[in-house]
């Protein structure tokens, strides 16, 4: 490592606070995380450490600091200082320390650079804890304090502007218009009324807009009144992934409403895990009551579709293991769905040995793979799940979330490993049959 | 009361043949676990001993220590007891009574001055002036000090002289104290049992008659010979103990197959004794042989151990109206707790409605 | 009054009072603080939320299939000295009396030999427990003077209960009174350290069973 690398800290900070502000900033949002089931669950922790042996960056790394618990040990310690039952004595007594700013600085690593919120650890916790769910909750702190990530916070910046992380609002008609003359399939734009409001991750807007083509073309197929709209088009909340609450309502609250306007009784979310999170559990949070319109994922989606004989697939017939991307599989619920989608394809399933519910992380969820300072450790989880899909001799390696596959795209890079990672998405509309 | 002659040459006169008392004497020695070459030297000793003088005071007592006493088993032992030591004052026995009887305790103190045995039965009660038991108008407080004064030892005999026993139980309304507690620096040996056992009397005065000195005493005065050991260890029920199986109500088919009386309240486990061992009326039985568990009569405050049908692994408060008092309590404080944090969650939400510092525009 | 009358009398008291107190009082303030309601719709057949509750709170007695090499030894040595304890406090004699005593309940006893052996079982394995949480890596970040004190306090009765039950070491009052005395500190230390997951256990699985299994996932 270059001197440089070892003068500059292993944090990033954004604002102007004082660092006695920061702390404040972190501990004032901590304590409005703690209801009945957050405290329930700082409060069961055992320290059984099992929890380690379910994450992937300590399994890759053997370094104990990983241990998911672990990253929430200032939440702990704010917890029984503000919100737990004895707490008053816990203060009285200076039983428990407060965050300092140099903790809280050092602590950004371990919320955002080694934990993918992928939620392993919440299904090996003997006492259920879904630490998580409070991982989540903490960074709602990490971010009032300025603590989060810079290449995070650029994005988090780029989205209060533009609305989405990729593009602003008003280039989404003539972005649209591009993909769609290079990919011959017809997707309507800032429609006034339509049954289904189709939204997007960024990538399909950048990099990945073949993705956007297969969905328009399944759409088209199946017959369905869609539109992509510029008022809310992004569902990769990233507000959701860094801890800005503000931004995650005002992403939240910019599709519902532009589908609420439209009259959809459908918002249709792309290929992407966090997506799932914001909007179909989330969503509904921000305004009281339940929602008008219902959220379904591009997986659910195609399910259905296939289901009800809206569209039909050639099988391809080659054997095939897929990754459960962790938010819509683990904590989404869609494990059978993906793979009915997955035998519609007439695939041969090889599972991977670890998958479903208990399925290894790809190792970029939750703003990992954006945060540049955790390259090196994906890299050494990356190692996991290409020992665990080589094994299964599979022809084809397939997923459902795009940025699962950036992740895994990236590892195979990094490790010269040759295996393409396939959109189920992709596939479907690649074969789609009369 | 003469004291001119040996011991040895009054039991010739009165027909003991020397192979009796050897017998006697070995008898006594294996009683109080001593040696066997100590039977040979008791017997040497009691021989050349002369009759002991011995005062016995009754206080706050139910005389069952003298009854306990004249039950002794061995043959002729009463005899050998009246012809060893010379009782010169004792209630129930004495054939004087009222002032003749007190000149009487005060001859013998003046003649065997730094000589003479006290044996005390009974509490000594000190509330309002002692008040609660006098003899002929004087408190057993100061009989008590006025007859050990020029004592050789004293022996408390019974657990209400030895530790309070009986009168001293909750509430204790006459302030009864265990003699211990009045003897200042005089030899003491507390020979406790609710009565004692005969055998651990007579053994013990034999002791200091042989041997010219008090026997082996444990942490609490008692003669290790024979409350050196708990009725649990020399039980013959122990091994239904180690089985687990015990009775669990008098006369239920446990009760009748002889198990362990544990869940009846035996505190055999708890109590001293030699009860198990050397057994009562002649060694015939027990109290445990008999179906009932051991009381603990021979240790100290055994009436205040929360009832003796209470078994020993169990607490002897009744907890319930605590914790009643205490669940209701706990409910209140969380209740204010999570009020609390609910306040303090609420305030940091008032906070945040004034704007944070805002993170920068991507110029930066 | 001696050790044992103060074992059994006030010491016993004080601790089972200050036992249910501060247990209430944790249990009250933490399931009494604000609930967020999911007012997402549940997955299509998701069961209803005490039934997602209760599945979690089963299914985690026992490690998914994926999990269990790696956390073999935990699992194991837990559940060995759990069901020790279980075994040994409520199947030996003195302790059903115990219970019996407070509560009017009662149940046949196993044989003494019995528990005491499991009670030798449970105590190697307390001190393995410890022996892991003093070597392994992860235990030795996590673990905080609290958790020293609670395996402490679970491990003083089991070594105090053999020694009395043996006979071992001093009088048997003695070792009765200490032994009770053991009881009553861990009933005192229980509400504040991670013994109380003995209660909570049932209402963090059953939070997280109720989320998920709103989403339709079997956790």
């Amino acid at each position: 490592m270059s001197t440089a690398a070892a003068k500059s800290p292993a944090f990033d900070q954004q604002g102007t606070q004082s660092d006695a502000q920061r702390v404040d900033a972190a501990m004032r949002s901590f304590v409005r995380e703690f209801g009945v089931t957050a405290a329930l669950h700082m409060e069961s922790c055992v320290r059984c450490g099992m929890c380690a042996e379910a994450c992937h960056f300590h399994v890759a790394t053997g370094e104990a600091k990983y241990t998911p618990v672990y990253k929430l040990e200032l939440f702990r310690r704010a917890y029984f200082r503000e919100a737990s039952p004895f707490a008053p004595l816990v203060r009285l007594l200076g039983l428990v320390k407060p965050p300092s700013i140099g903790e809280l600085q050092q602590w950004q690593e371990l919320i955002y650079g080694s934990c993918t919120v992928c939620g392993r650890c919440t299904m090996i916790c003997p006492m259920g804890i879904d630490i998580a769910e409070l991982v989540k909750e903490a960074r709602h702190g990490m971010f009032k304090a300025g603590l989060i990530p810079e290449r995070l916070a650029l994005m988090d910046r780029a989205a209060q502007q533009w609305g989405s992380t990729a593009t602003p609002g008003e280039d989404l008609p003539d972005i649209l218009r591009e993909v769609s003359e290079e990919h011959g399939v017809e997707i309507p734009c800032d429609l006034d009324s339509a049954e289904m409001l189709v939204t997007a991750a960024p990538a399909e807007l950048g990099d990945h807009t073949k993705a956007l083509a297969a969905a328009a073309k399944v759409l088209n197929r199946a017959g369905i009144r869609w539109t992509m709209h510029q008022g809310g088009f992004d569902a990769a909340n990233i507000g959701f992934n860094n801890g800005d609450l503000e931004l995650q309502e005002r992403l939240t609250r910019s599709i519902i409403d532009t589908a609420i306007k439209i009259g959809a009784n459908t918002v249709l979310l792309p290929e992407c895990g966090h997506a799932y999170g914001a909007a179909r559990w989330e969503a509904a949070k921000w305004y009281g009551q339940a929602l008008p319109v219902r959220i379904i994922h591009m997986t659910e989606f195609l399910d259905e579709m296939l289901a009800a004989g809206r569209i039909k697939v050639k099988p391809i017939g080659q054997s095939a293991t897929f990754h459960d991307p962790c938010q819509i599989v683990r904590r989404g619920g869609l494990e059978a769905a993906a793979r009915r989608v997955v035998a519609a394809l007439g695939f041969e399933l090889i599972e991977l040995k670890d998958h479903g519910i208990a399925g290894y992380c790809c190792g970029g969820g939750g703003g990992v793979v954006s945060n540049v300072r955790a390259t090196p450790l994906r890299h050494k989880v990356f190692e996991i799940k290409r020992a665990q899909i080589d094994a299964t001799g599979a022809e084809r390696f397939v997923t459902s979330c795009g940025q699962c596959r950036i992740t895994l795209e990236q590892g195979a890079k990094q490790a010269r490993w040759t295996k393409p990672v396939e959109s189920l998405l992709e596939l479907v509309a690649d074969n789609l049959a009369d | 009361m003469s004291q001119a002659r040996l011991l040895g040459e009054v039991l010739r006169e009165r027909g003991v043949s020397r192979r009796a008392f050897l017998k006697y004497a070995g008898y006594m020695a294996s009683l109080m676990a001593l040696p066997p070459s100590a039977a040979g030297a008791m017997a040497e000793g009691l021989a050349k001993a002369r009759r002991q003088a011995v005062i016995w005071l009754s206080f706050q007592e139910c005389t069952g220590c003298i009854e306990s006493l004249t039950r002794s088993f061995s043959p002729s032992l009463e005899d050998l007891i009246f012809d060893f030591i010379s009782l010169d004052y004792q209630h129930a026995l004495q054939a004087a009574s009222g002032e003749a009887a007190e000149e009487a305790r005060r001859q013998s103190m003046r003649e065997n001055k730094g000589k003479y045995i006290v044996i005390v039965d009974g509490s000594v009660p000190m509330g309002d002036g002692g008040v609660y038991s006098t003899v002929a108008g004087h408190t057993n407080q100061a009989i008590l000090a006025e007859t050990i004064a020029d004592a050789a030892a004293v022996v408390a005999v019974g657990t209400c002289a030895a530790f309070g026993g009986l009168p001293e139980a909750d509430p204790n309304p006459t302030g009864a104290v265990p003699i211990s507690q009045l003897v200042g620096d005089k030899p003491l040996i507390n020979i406790p049992g609710c009565p004692p056992m005969p055998q651990a009397m007579a053994g013990t005065l034999l002791h200091i008659l042989s041997f010219g000195k008090l026997p082996e005493l444990d942490h609490l005065h008692r003669p290790r010979a024979f409350f050196g050991e708990n009725i649990h260890d020399r039980c013959y029920r122990r091994p239904f103990y180690e089985r687990g199986l015990f009775a669990k109500a008098f006369d239920d088919e446990g009760a009748r197959e002889g198990w362990c009386l544990y869940e009846l309240g035996c505190k055999g486990p708890v109590t001293y004794n030699a009860c198990a061992s050397l057994k009562w009326n002649g060694g015939v039985s027990f109290p445990i042989q008999s179906g009932h568990g051991c009381i603990g009569c021979s240790e100290p405050r055994f009436w205040d151990r929360g009832g003796l049908y209470r078994a020993l692994p169990t607490g002897t408060s009744d907890v319930r109206k605590v914790i009643g008092i205490a669940a209701v309590a706990g409910v209140a404080l969380g209740a204010g707790a999570a009020a609390l944090a609910r306040r303090r969650s609420a305030a940091t939400r008032d906070a945040a409605a004034a704007p944070p510092a805002k993170t920068p525009s991507p110029q930066e | 009054m001696d050790l044992l009358d103060f074992a059994r009398g006030p010491a016993l008291t004080f601790a089972g009072a200050v036992f249910v107190l501060g247990t209430l009082w944790r249990l009250s303030g933490v399931l009494l603080l604000p609930r967020l309601r999911d007012l997402s719709p549940p997955r299509e057949g998701a069961p209803a939320p005490w039934r997602g509750a209760l599945g979690t709170v089963l299914r985690r007695m026992w490690p998914r299939r994926e999990f269990l090499d790696r956390t073999m030894f935990s699992t194991v040595n837990s559940y060995v000295f759990h069901i020790g304890l279980a075994v040994t406090v409520f199947g030996l004699a003195p302790h059903i009396l115990f219970i019996r005593n407070f509560s009017g309940l009662s149940w046949p006893a196993l044989p003494s030999n019995v528990v005491f052996a499991v009670g030798v079982i449970t105590l190697v394995s307390l001190f393995a427990a410890l022996a892991r949480r003093l070597t392994h890596p992860v235990l030795k970040l996590l673990s905080h003077t609290g958790d020293y004190l609670s395996w402490a306090l679970t491990t003083l009765p089991v070594l105090t209960g053999l020694l009395a039950t043996a006979h071992l070491g001093a009088r048997y009052e003695t070792l009765l009174a200490l032994h009770i005395l053991s009881i009553a500190a861990f009933l005192i230390w229980f509400p504040f350290g991670k013994l109380m997951h003995a209660f909570l256990f049932v209402f963090s699985r059953g939070a997280t069973g109720v989320r998920f299994s709103h989403r339709g996932v079997k956790a």
